[in-house]
């Protein structure tokens, strides 16, 4: 019952995808916030909740990951309002990408709350298969090729992933039968796992699957040609609710690798997330447009969580997460409307907004920007403290206190660059350049006002709090 | 007769690697895909597995028919260059195959030691996943990167049957829901191409 209530959004998407009045979409929004209710009735409902047998089960971790998903969701369909008044959109394409909008959100949805490796994966691939139709929904020859592009790598990413899960189900079979495909079993019981050598192979292919689908070393452009090439919602929906669902599978496989052997996992992470960070920071340094600027950081924040979970700083890793999915939407559907006026434009990108619409979109816009890269009182600067604290005192536990030490000096010397260049491109959109006028549309704003609330909510007490007991 | 359709299975996909027409490099696909369903029932009668011998005869069907059929079907339609040259010249790929599977049995030498059974057709699966790897690297065209994921498919697929005798069936099943969604999104990828031009 509960998950029909979860998946009904969706499919009402799907359903209104065929009907021909261009009316229709304007009820998808209210429709998407409707989501919102078996979420709440989920954080009520006492964990772990099974939703579907062992398949789907709630607990804290991914009920957070479906709240934040969603709120993601419906910041999307607010700004998909108003998309053809940036961008030229034909009526034909526009039902098209909520009909692949919608599978992709059914996908999420199974692979954010599952608890089977076999579930999670087919959730997966129907989302990788859905966004490439909704990358093609912008009719460009750039668009098509890297539509082509992303079925390909988008497809050995995801064929990685189950090449490993296989590899890992081989390893746990011997001892727990069928039950070896269910996250909860293989956690509780990972000391049964009499092969460990070939779960780590299984975690190792796992995890380069997920991480090349997340842009880290050594794919970090596709995903940012990727965003280029499609609609600004097409790049939303990517960092804010794609990622997620991918990181949802790296914190269930990272946490069994943690007790089957925590060095090695601490090891590979940490070395892959480093060598990610060394490339992005210098990729974002030269980068010369909005899309890949955010898009490159969407890398480097992925890389942070990842480094701050295997160092067991949940909380940090959370925080840090939920405020890349926030800020991240809200900056890409903001460049829909700072290049409606021809692209590429930094330069005074900020200026010539007028009125109490154009007012408040320059100074969200502003204090995303500012957000994204940890000035405080953003959540990304807590989550960073914390997580180089996590790291200081994983790294006590093992003696290798002044290796960690010199890695954290090098990140943050990583994180500077990033920091210089982001507000050197916020000082030339806002005091440099023409000012041409520009229009902004309420259901854009209603979006950006969506995603500040849902910022400040991270930071109030309670829902720390919440993060704090999700361990 | 599991060891001959398994080296069946790695000989067809060797084969495929040097192929310059397309068709032929069909013909090559569904013939792996046939010794993957054959090995599959084989494997599920033993077993006495009924959700294997369903997806053994899945595979029969969908993959060493069906699929083929309609990439075939769609390349005529589309008119796809059937001309396809791998862009590794073929003195250096003889070169490239041994060695991929000399260094995949060398990853899967500490396997051996701790499962008695089968690490050879983990290493052989792991090695089919690499050379489908190549096959998709080796080309500029999309028709053969198309087949080289759906041979990586099947590699997936020899691992799921050999290594653990048989996956769940739900998974199976969802594999084949998405394999199907792919074949519909390249359709839909290739109508767009045509429209365009």
């Amino acid at each position: 019952m509960m998950l029909t209530v979860l998946l009904l959004p969706a499919l009402i998407m799907f359903a209104a995808s065929f009907w021909r009045t261009p009316n229709a979409r304007r009820l998808l929004p209210a429709t998407s916030v409707a989501i919102l209710v078996p979420i709440v009735e989920l954080f009520r409902l006492p964990k772990p909740y099974a939703l579907w047998r062992d398949y789907l089960v709630a607990d804290d971790l991914n009920t957070y990951i479906l709240l934040v998903s969603s709120i993601v969701g419906i910041g999307v369909t607010l700004a998909l309002l108003t998309l053809q008044k940036h961008v030229t959109v034909t009526e034909r394409a526009y039902r098209r990408f909520y009909r692949f909008f919608a599978l992709f959100w059914v996908g999420l949805i199974f692979s954010i709350l599952a608890n089977h490796m076999g579930i999670y994966w087919i959730g997966l691939e129907m989302a990788t298969l859905s966004t490439v139709y909704m990358i093609k929904t912008n009719h460009t020859p750039a668009a098509h090729k890297e539509a082509w592009n992303y079925m390909i790598v988008g497809a050995i990413a995801i064929s990685l992933v189950l090449f490993g899960i296989i590899l890992i189900y081989a390893s746990a079979k011997p001892a727990l039968g069928e039950d070896a495909m269910l996250f909860s079993a293989l956690q509780s019981r990972s000391g049964v796992i009499r092969a460990p050598f070939l779960f780590e192979m299984g975690f190792a292919i796992v995890t380069v699957g997920m991480f090349v689908k997340m842009g880290f070393f050594p794919m970090n452009l596709w995903l940012a040609n990727i965003e280029r090439a499609s609609f600004y919602p097409v790049a939303a929906l990517f960092s804010g609710i794609l990622e997620s669902a991918v990181m949802v599978g790296f914190f269930r496989f990272s946490r069994i690798a943690d007790s089957v052997n925590h060095a090695h996992l601490f090891f590979f992470v940490f070395v892959y997330a480093l060598l990610t960070l060394f490339i992005v920071a210098f990729l974002i340094y030269r980068s010369k447009d909005f899309m890949r600027l955010f898009s490159l950081s969407g890398i480097e924040h992925m890389a942070l969580i990842a480094l701050f979970w295997v160092s067991g700083g949940t909380f940090a890793a959370l925080l840090h997460f939920g405020a890349h999915a926030f800020l991240k939407p809200a900056l890409f559907l903001s460049t829909g409307v700072l290049e409606s006026q021809g692209r590429y434009h930094i330069a005074g990108a900020l200026r010539g907004y007028k009125g109490v619409k154009g007012t408040l979109f320059w100074f969200l816009v502003s204090l995303f920007m500012l957000a994204v890269i940890s000035l405080p009182p953003s959540p990304m600067f807590f989550s960073e403290l914390y997580g180089f604290g996590a790291m200081i005192d994983a790294a006590k536990q093992t003696h290798h206190l002044l290796a960690m030490i010199g890695a954290i000096g090098l990140l943050l010397v990583l994180l500077s660059v990033i920091f210089y260049r982001f507000v050197a491109v916020y000082q030339s959109m806002k005091y440099e350049g023409e000012t041409v006028e520009k229009e902004v549309y309420a259901s854009e704003l209603w979006a950006l006002l969506l995603f500040a609330a849902a910022l400040v909510m991270l930071l109030t007490p309670s829902g720390m709090a919440f993060l704090r007991s999700v361990a | 007769m599991e060891n001959f359709l398994i080296g069946l299975f790695l000989a067809t996909l060797i084969i495929a690697l040097f192929t310059t027409r397309l068709y032929r490099l069909l013909m090559w696909y569904s013939l792996n895909s046939l010794t993957l369903g054959a090995l599959a029932l084989l494997i599920g009668s033993r077993l006495d597995d009924g959700a294997m011998l369903l997806t053994g005869a899945a595979t029969l069907v969908l993959k060493g028919g069906l699929i083929p059929w309609v990439l075939k079907y769609l390349s005529r339609r589309f008119g796809l260059r059937r001309q396809i040259t791998p862009n590794i010249k073929t003195q250096y790929a003889i070169m490239l195959v041994p060695a991929i599977l000399v260094f995949t049995f060398y990853l899967a030498e500490p396997i051996s030691h701790m499962v008695a059974a089968n690490a050879n057709n983990v290493a052989i699966s792991i090695s089919s996943l690499f050379l489908a790897l190549l096959l998709m690297m080796e080309h500029t065209n999309i028709a053969p990167k198309i087949v080289g994921f759906l041979m990586m498919e099947n590699a997936l697929f020899l691992l799921g049957t050999t290594a653990t005798e048989g996956m769940p069936m739900l998974v199976e099943l969802g594999i084949f829901f998405d394999l199907l969604m792919a074949i519909v999104v390249i359709n839909l990828l290739l109508r767009h191409e045509e429209a365009a031009s």
